[in-house]
């Protein structure tokens, strides 16, 4: 009987140990075929066109590599922001990652990103500057993937209707919203939830600081961004809540419930990013975009944003991942990508015949729009704490009463909060 | 039972055990480590482990995941002087309390209606249990859905009625009751079961012989059902506390602990300085304040079980 346990037991620790072995992280490259692991927020299986030409762009890189795989995962980026970190510290990263332009810094501070292999530097056509994307060391660790900016998306239906033209300051962007929210709609679509990362409020701030010429941080890191110039963009919203032009839910609506709200025709006007601008046509004809409106400086240049890939921390296949991300930058994969309404990152890839036909309008606009209209940040490695210090100032704006200055002021100290 | 112990005492004092005998009591002896061993192995690698590791990363510096230098108490004194503290603390007894108060009658009502029910138990069970059948994210996912002010079904019944939209979420009264009756519809089958399981031990007897001395519905109640199910209650009410204190996951969904940390309990505020903020050492701080809550809560519980057995 005894025999019998330490039998089992000795079996036991057997299984244990060869589960434990199959764990642990893959083998070094050599010759064979490689696995990639990839994290996505798209889902391929949908059936979305951003969708569809990832899948297409991935199966293509695969018939064309017959000895790389890719196992993609689909990550929201909600949940990238908390597994990389932790997957990096467990040697255990994906080998290819999507990433937020604000966050890649914060994401190298945390040690998720391998520094890009020299081959990075032979790809030199990006269509703006690449080094904000870049570590606490100043090595850059990301390319980008697509691009966008913000814009000033409005309803021209609504705005005939209370017999407004287009706003081009952020003045007459309150009077337009006052009249439509007099009319019964919501004026101007924003959102202070912090269920989505923040992403409508700390978009817009970004874009809006660019338009007023203010850095977010100083050399050290620190926030410091309550300035005058700061306070403009507080001073905007706090004009909106007495225009009463805010939506009733403003407090709890995210990105997605303005956009909804935008494309079901019950908001007037909202600040955007350009990548809603293919979807929009498609949702509702009413629905416009326009540079953004003039801050005090008179500018309308927006910051650049968008999306990035990058190697894991600790990739044992950093050839074959840079050859994966060469792929899906590279010409072909950004022209498939453009038929999903993604804005290409190179300029190689507007050589491509389809950016000479009809449907590639709108993307060729978007893009001629955000090369002229916006330019990238430098960015802190805390854009997390701030974008939550903005929704929770922006909750207090609304809930509160806080002045325009209080909102900028409680944004900086959330943003500096250790 | 203490006669036979006598006996078998008397006769091991009569007889002291040959050398086999005490061979074979060593070898059972040994043998007992063969169970001791293994679960004391997985007590101390899933809770004595992380329990140490954690206050451990508390009395250090970290970034994101690294442990850096040791820096005592910092961490514990940076929580304590945090002025937002004393409103986590109210949300979290509010919430806790709040969903316990609505869960705990829902529970034993339920199991009460279950116990009594003669045709179609298993599927008026099966339907009693849906809530807490769905994961706490789904839960969340379908009450966000419902609740939403824009194209939610509540919204479209209040304002077929004349009300405006079911704007929940954007005050902060009215989104820490909207969590916490979440929180509790999703639960109460937990202390249904409960109670189920020990309703159906209550002998019929009792009720057979009250209803002959002339006892109706509420005197059975008090003078049977409840008696029996005291120390079924404090269980639950033990169980579902932990639950409370420790809920992140519904909430996470659908307010993340807003607006104006409204909804911030002690274990939101927990994930939210460690995936928001990445200060393992300040979330490891507050778990560990969260675990003496838990710590309080069971020794209540234990105190209130050891009165009931004297």
């Amino acid at each position: 009987m005894i025999k019998k346990r330490w039998g089992l037991a000795l079996v036991t620790a057997v299984v244990a140990s060869l589960a434990l072995s199959g764990c642990s992280p893959s083998t070094p490259e050599s010759g064979g075929p490689v696995t990639l692991n990839y994290w996505d927020f798209l889902d391929p299986s949908q059936a979305n066109p951003r969708s569809k030409a990832l899948k297409e762009n991935i199966a293509n890189f695969e018939a064309a590599n017959p000895d790389i795989k890719i196992n993609l995962s689909v990550v929201s980026l909600g949940d990238m922001l908390n597994r990389l970190p932790q997957s990096a510290a467990a040697g255990q990263a994906p080998d290819v990652f999507k990433m937020f332009t604000p966050l890649v810094p914060q994401m190298a501070g945390a040690g998720v990103y391998s520094p890009l292999p020299d081959a990075a530097s032979k790809v030199t056509d990006w269509l703006r500057p690449t080094d904000t994307l870049a570590g606490p060391d100043g090595k850059q660790v990301a390319v980008p993937y697509e691009y966008r900016t913000c814009a000033l998306y409005y309803n021209q239906k609504i705005l005939s209707q209370i017999g407004a033209a287009t706003p081009t300051t952020y003045e007459e962007v309150v009077d337009v919203a006052r009249k439509a929210a007099a009319a019964g709609f919501t004026g101007f679509g924003t959102g202070f939830s912090d269920t989505d990362n923040s992403a409508i409020i700390s978009t817009f701030f970004n874009c809006f600081m660019t338009q007023v010429d203010q850095e977010i941080w100083t050399g050290d890191g620190q926030a410091d961004f309550a300035t005058k110039k700061g306070e403009e963009f507080g001073n905007f919203l706090s004009a909106l809540r007495g225009a009463k032009a805010l939506g009733s839910n403003v407090v709890s609506d995210t990105y997605g419930t303005v956009a909804d709200g935008m494309a079901s025709g019950t908001v007037a006007m909202a600040v955007l990013g350009t990548e809603r601008a293919v979807s929009f046509a498609s949702q509702n004809p009413d629905l416009k975009w326009t540079s953004l409106p003039k801050a005090s400086t008179g500018d309308t240049t927006g910051t650049t944003i968008g999306w990035t890939l990058g190697i894991g921390s600790g990739s044992k296949h950093t050839e074959a991942a840079w050859k994966f991300i060469e792929y899906m930058t590279g010409p072909e994969a950004g022209a498939k990508m453009a038929t999903g309404g993604e804005v290409p990152t190179r300029a190689a890839t507007y050589k491509q015949p389809f950016f000479s036909t009809p449907e590639a309008k709108t993307v060729n606009d978007i893009a001629a729009y955000v090369k002229s209209n916006s330019k990238p940040r430098t960015y802190s490695n805390n854009w997390t704490s701030l974008a939550t210090g903005l929704s929770q100032a922006g909750q207090k704006l609304t809930l509160n009463g806080t002045s325009g200055s209080e909102f900028i002021r409680s944004a900086q100290d959330a943003a500096n909060k250790k | 039972m203490s006669t036979n112990s006598r006996t078998r005492t008397s006769s091991q004092t009569a007889t002291p055990p040959t050398g086999i005998q005490a061979s074979r009591r060593a070898r059972k002896d040994r043998m007992v480590w063969l169970y001791v061993v293994p679960v004391t192995a997985v007590f101390l690698f899933v809770f004595v482990g992380p329990l140490i590791y954690t206050a451990w990363t508390a009395l250090h510096e970290t970034s994101y995941y690294q442990i850096g230098k040791f820096s005592g108490l910092n961490s514990f004194t940076k929580l304590f002087s945090d002025s937002d503290l004393p409103a986590r603390i109210w949300t979290t007894l509010v919430f806790s309390l709040g969903a316990l108060v609505i869960a705990l009658p829902a529970g034993l009502l339920s199991a009460l209606v279950l116990n009594n029910l003669h045709r179609f138990k298993r599927s008026v069970r099966s339907l009693f249990l849906l809530p807490w059948l769905m994961s706490q994210a789904t839960a969340g996912t379908i009450w966000l859905w419902f609740l939403n002010p824009n194209y939610g079904p509540a919204s479209a019944i209040t304002k077929s009625l004349g009300f405006g939209p079911t704007d929940v979420f954007s005050s902060p009264n009215s989104a820490l009751v909207a969590v916490t009756l979440m929180t509790a519809w999703w639960s109460y089958p937990q202390a249904m079961l409960l109670f189920l399981g020990a309703l159906q031990t209550i002998p019929g007897e009792l009720y057979e012989s009250l209803k002959v001395d002339g006892g109706g519905i509420r005197h059975a109640f008090v003078n049977i059902t409840l008696p029996h199910l005291r120390n079924t209650i404090v269980s639950v009410v033990v169980v579902l506390l932990m639950l409370y204190v420790q809920m992140v996951t519904i909430i996470l969904v659908t307010t993340r602990g807003g607006p104006i940390g409204s909804t911030e309990t002690l274990s939101m505020r927990v994930y939210n300085q460690m995936f928001d903020k990445f200060d393992l050492s300040g979330a490891s701080a507050t778990a560990i304040l969260l675990f003496a809550v838990n710590i309080v809560l069971t020794l209540v519980a234990i105190r209130f079980r050891r009165k009931e057995s004297l």
